[in-house]
């Protein structure tokens, strides 16, 4: 029991909100994201005893089977993780059901409402649900009209919907995505999923901006040069090809986890904790952000595509070559762009944002590089005195830097940069939990603070909106450009840095 | 109750009468809602210190059985006038008797089981239960029901509508229809039984009410120190699901000691803790006890001995402290002294912390001393004593003041069906602890 490892005072003494009793259902329960990412984070809060005794998971999908069948498959694909809580699994799964239901035939539905009653009166969950659709996004319009119709969402008390990503395709797409949702159920009861914002660093932001006098009166364009955005992964396409050739960077990544990062980066201080407060906040500096160039969108975006690579002991496939990819794809895997926000707090200050695969280290990070000091005192080590930077590092290595000029040892008056860290690590040393349980918590606990907002979807894909175009109707202007794998992208991208005399970080 | 809408007046209705008219109720009058499917709550509700105060004229009525403002300050004022030491909390049971002793015949209208906390109303339960001894112990039974449904605004709608059930009278006509409960409350919800007094009640009374599977909510800081552990401890070995609201209390002290020992550099530490202290107000010492099996038991640490430390003639306090010797996993010795202060300002219940200090010896490193500190009172006594040499970690604890009602909401909102293991490993080490 006295292993270090992990702190003995801290197990079992999380400082959780209470979820009350109630019945999450899994929609899309035979795919992949139920076994790998929901499940496992609901039976780590039920390990965590931070699920009420009335609790019940209701699997639902078209397959066949039957509750034992699901909680088998369950077990299954969490065998690791069960063998170490074996007790506490046998618990869990005695709220675990499944109903086959076809969200688009109305008397499976009526059915499901039945068997929710039944779970109720078994479990006491109180009559109150959590729905999740983790199904094809072509069914999420069409999935809550069936909710909504078999009137699963008539009390907007105790009936939530959450939705998977993507929120819609583009600007067009989500607006009618959202007027469908809205006709189904009231904006407090629709639970936009953006899982970076389920990560302790991305939250972070939020503590350290505005739980810190110190930080405040420079994060604005008087002290701030510019801002670089980086998520890069090391990874390629693995076995996503079928939906990322429909999607690419842009859509994937750039749309929604960079834009959720690029708000609370930049949001004003909202007037209180809360999640209206926080989403208005974000809402307004996402529709005053724009591209730098919008009239011209192609001289302030980058789009790359991985080619082979890797060494010789261990080659990598170019983006082309991958299984189940279109030989002659023009679907970008590495995207950088500039950005500017039209308001009092940014005018001015550009916002550089890059993410892409097969990159050479799987990272992301916001960095905060300050203006240079008006007048340069000291002769720097290394030439010119290298600006202040704070570095928040979303992952891995979770935590923060500042970079800073001190006195170079020695007689003379030369200063030189060093780094002052902080690493939740070092600090905490404990890992944090996987963003899905936190995500879930909130969903069930109904607090939308972490979940997107129909406007900022809305302003988010407005943003993106000419350069989606521009891919659309006239794609030679917004060419892919190969870039080695495992190298930072191709080299063009370096070129939106240029006229700045700015080079991208390289961490 | 607050944000519900009361179908009808709580209407006087015969004791052998209460469950044929609730069927007919539910079946004939409100058809249509077949009532939450939440939970029975069942509440223990003698209120005898706001029943006192009324009664000695201190405090104007309703009598409605829970805390307010004014009750805690005519408490308070009271303490000198029963000639109690100041250090006794307003909660503390001796002073509802005190006040027994003195003279009065004020009346008042009595409101218990009417009127509810919106914190525990807002979870709708699907039927509340109240008992309410009188002080006049030959008064008659009378029982009490009323239906409710949530404010259409509220979001309501009629599948969520449930009743309370109050009965009042002398402790005699209570324990006489105490069959009455039994059909009341059903076997198809979660049941809470929160005795909402001193454990040093009838016992025949509180086994009455909390059979299994009934999840049972407690004070340990209301009643003698023995009586309230070995009745926690009975109920957690009994396997009932035990809430003990002492125990809840002491989630900040927990959650600051753990946060002086997340960084992975101090964890070390922890494996070479030779000496802790804690100081408690007034004479109670179940909150310390619980706080240091709680650490006890984390560390893996096994107790040797303990002593009752004799009262220091100097000290205001009655009664003296509580000195214990555990043996590390290995092998070595660790002092443990839990000590009253007399505080000028006690908080609302008796016993609550004052301070914590744990000082270890890691092997060729600096002695480490951790000083925690309750945010209302001075920990003078633990941070004396040539710690000069000594790495100094101090943290101030925070301590919101929330009434019985907001925990009970809390627990209500999303509750077990087992005891914490926490507390249940810290329990029976706590009463292992405390000198006979």
């Amino acid at each position: 029991m006295t292993t270090l490892l992990t702190n003995p005072l801290r197990v079992g003494l999380r400082q959780e909100r209470v979820i009350s009793p109630q019945c999450i259902v899994i929609f899309g329960a035979s795919g992949d994201l139920t076994h790998r990412k929901l499940v496992p984070a609901l039976f780590e809060l039920f390990r965590q005893r931070r699920l009420p005794s009335e609790f019940a998971v209701l699997g639902c999908a078209r397959r066949p089977w039957s509750d034992e069948e699901f909680r088998l498959k369950m077990a299954e694909a969490m065998a690791e993780t069960i063998a170490e809580h074996p007790g506490a699994w046998e618990q869990f799964a005695q709220g675990m059901f499944y109903e086959p239901v076809d969200l688009q035939q109305s008397d499976h539905l009526v059915r499901l409402g039945t068997r929710l009653e039944t779970i109720d009166r078994l479990r006491a969950t109180r009559g109150n649900r959590t729905f999740y659709l983790s199904v094809s996004p072509e069914f999420y319009g069409s999935g809550c009209r069936a909710l909504a119709a078999a009137g699963l969402l008539a009390d907007p008390e105790r009936s939530r919907v959450v939705i998977e990503k993507p929120f819609g395709r583009d600007y067009g797409s989500a607006q009618a995505l959202n007027k469908v949702v809205q006709a189904c159920a009231k904006e407090s009861q629709i639970f936009r999923i953006d899982h970076y914002l389920g990560k302790e660093t991305v939250q972070n932001i939020l503590v350290l901006r505005f739980a810190n006098t110190i930080f405040e009166p420079i994060w604005n364009r008087n002290y701030i040069a510019n801002v670089q955005i980086t998520a890069a992964e090391t990874v390629g396409v693995e076995e996503r090809a079928g939906y990322y050739e429909s999607s690419g960077a842009l859509r994937d990544m750039v749309q929604n986890h960079l834009t959720q990062i690029l708000a609370l980066t930049t949001m004003e201080p909202p007037g209180r904790f809360d999640a209206e407060a926080i989403r208005n906040e974000k809402a307004k500096v996402l529709q005053a952000a724009r591209l730098a160039n919008e009239l011209e969108p192609w001289q302030c975006c980058v789009r790359g595509q991985y080619s082979s690579g890797g060494t010789a002991a261990r080659p990598l496939s170019g983006y082309r070559d991958e299984p189940g990819v279109n030989p002659n794809s023009t679907t970008e895997t590495y995207v950088a762009m500039k950005l500017f926000i039209d308001n009092w707090r940014w005018q001015g200050v550009p916002f550089y944002l890059r993410t892409g695969k097969r990159l050479p280290k799987r990272l992301s990070e916001v960095v905060l590089t300050f203006r240079e000091a008006p007048v340069h005192l000291f002769d720097a080590a290394g030439g010119a005195p290298t600006p202040n930077q704070l570095i928040l590092r979303i992952q891995p290595d979770e935590g923060a830097e500042f970079k800073f000029e001190v006195k170079a040892p020695g007689s003379g008056m030369r200063s030189r940069p060093v780094d002052m860290g902080f690493s939740y690590d070092d600090s905490f040393g404990e890992p944090s939990d996987e963003g899905y349980v936190r995500l879930l918590a909130d969903a069930m606990l109904g607090d939308p603070t972490l979940y997107t907002r129909s406007d900022e979807v809305e302003a988010a894909w407005r943003l993106y909106t000419p350069l989606l175009e521009l891919i659309e109707e006239a794609p030679w202007q917004l060419p892919v450009h190969p870039y080695e794998a495992r190298t930072w992208g191709p080299a063009a991208a370096d070129n939106l840095l240029a006229d700045e005399g700015l080079i991208w970080r390289r961490p | 109750m607050s944000a519900q809408l009361t179908l009808q007046a709580p209407l006087d209705v015969p004791p052998a009468e209460v469950t044929p008219y609730l069927d007919r109720l539910w079946n004939g009058m409100l058809e249509g809602s077949s009532g939450a499917a939440t939970f029975t709550l069942l509440v223990w509700e003698p209120s005898w210190l706001e029943q006192q105060l009324v009664r000695v004229g201190l405090i104007d009525g309703p009598i409605r059985g829970f805390d307010r403002s004014d009750l805690m300050t005519a408490a308070r004022q009271a303490l000198s006038d029963c000639g109690l030491p100041l250090s006794t909390a307003p909660m503390d049971p001796r002073l509802a008797w005190a006040l027994g002793q003195k003279p009065g015949h004020q009346s008042s209208a009595d409101l218990r089981g009417q009127v509810v906390e919106s914190a525990i109303s807002a979870h709708m339960p699907r039927r509340l239960i109240t008992l309410a001894p009188t002080l006049d112990a030959g008064m008659p039974l009378e029982t009490m029901v009323a239906a409710y449904c949530p404010l259409p605004e509220e979001g309501g709608t009629g599948a969520v509508c449930g009743d309370a059930v109050v009965l009042r009278g002398g402790m005699g006509a209570i324990q006489q229809n105490l069959d009455l409960i039994k059909p009341l409350v059903g076997d198809d919800l979660p049941c809470w039984v929160w005795w909402n007094s001193s454990l040093d009640e009838p016992l025949d009374m509180l086994e009455a009410l909390a059979t299994l599977p009934r999840r049972l909510v407690i004070d340990t800081s209301l009643g003698s120190p023995r009586r309230c552990l070995d009745v926690l401890v009975a109920r957690i070995e009994a396997g009932q699901a035990v809430n003990d609201l002492n125990w809840l209390r002491l989630r900040s002290w927990r959650e600051s000691l753990a946060m002086v020992f997340d960084p992975p550099s101090r964890r070390d530490a922890l494996a070479h803790v030779v000496q802790l202290d804690i100081d408690v107000e007034g004479d109670h010492p179940v909150k310390g006890l619980l706080l240091a099996a709680w650490i006890a038991d984390r560390l893996g640490w096994h107790l040797i001995a303990s002593r009752p430390i004799p009262a220091d003639s100097g000290s205001s306090s009655e009664s003296g402290g509580i000195a214990a010797e555990f043996e590390r996993t290995d092998g070595v010795s660790v002092r443990f002294r839990l000590m009253p202060v007399p505080m000028g300002m006690p908080k609302a219940h008796p016993g609550a912390i004052v301070g914590l200090r744990l000082i270890c010896e890691p092997m060729g490193r600096p002695q480490l001393c951790v000083i925690l500190c309750s945010e209302s009172g001075g920990c003078m006594r633990l941070e004396s004593g040539g710690m000069a040499a000594l790495e100094l970690a101090e943290e101030l604890v925070p301590l919101p003041e929330e009434h019985e009602e907001m925990e009970m909401a809390r627990l209500l909102s999303g509750g077990h069906d087992s005891t914490n293991p926490l507390l249940a490993s810290a329990a029976p080490l706590a009463a292992r602890i405390l000198p006979d």
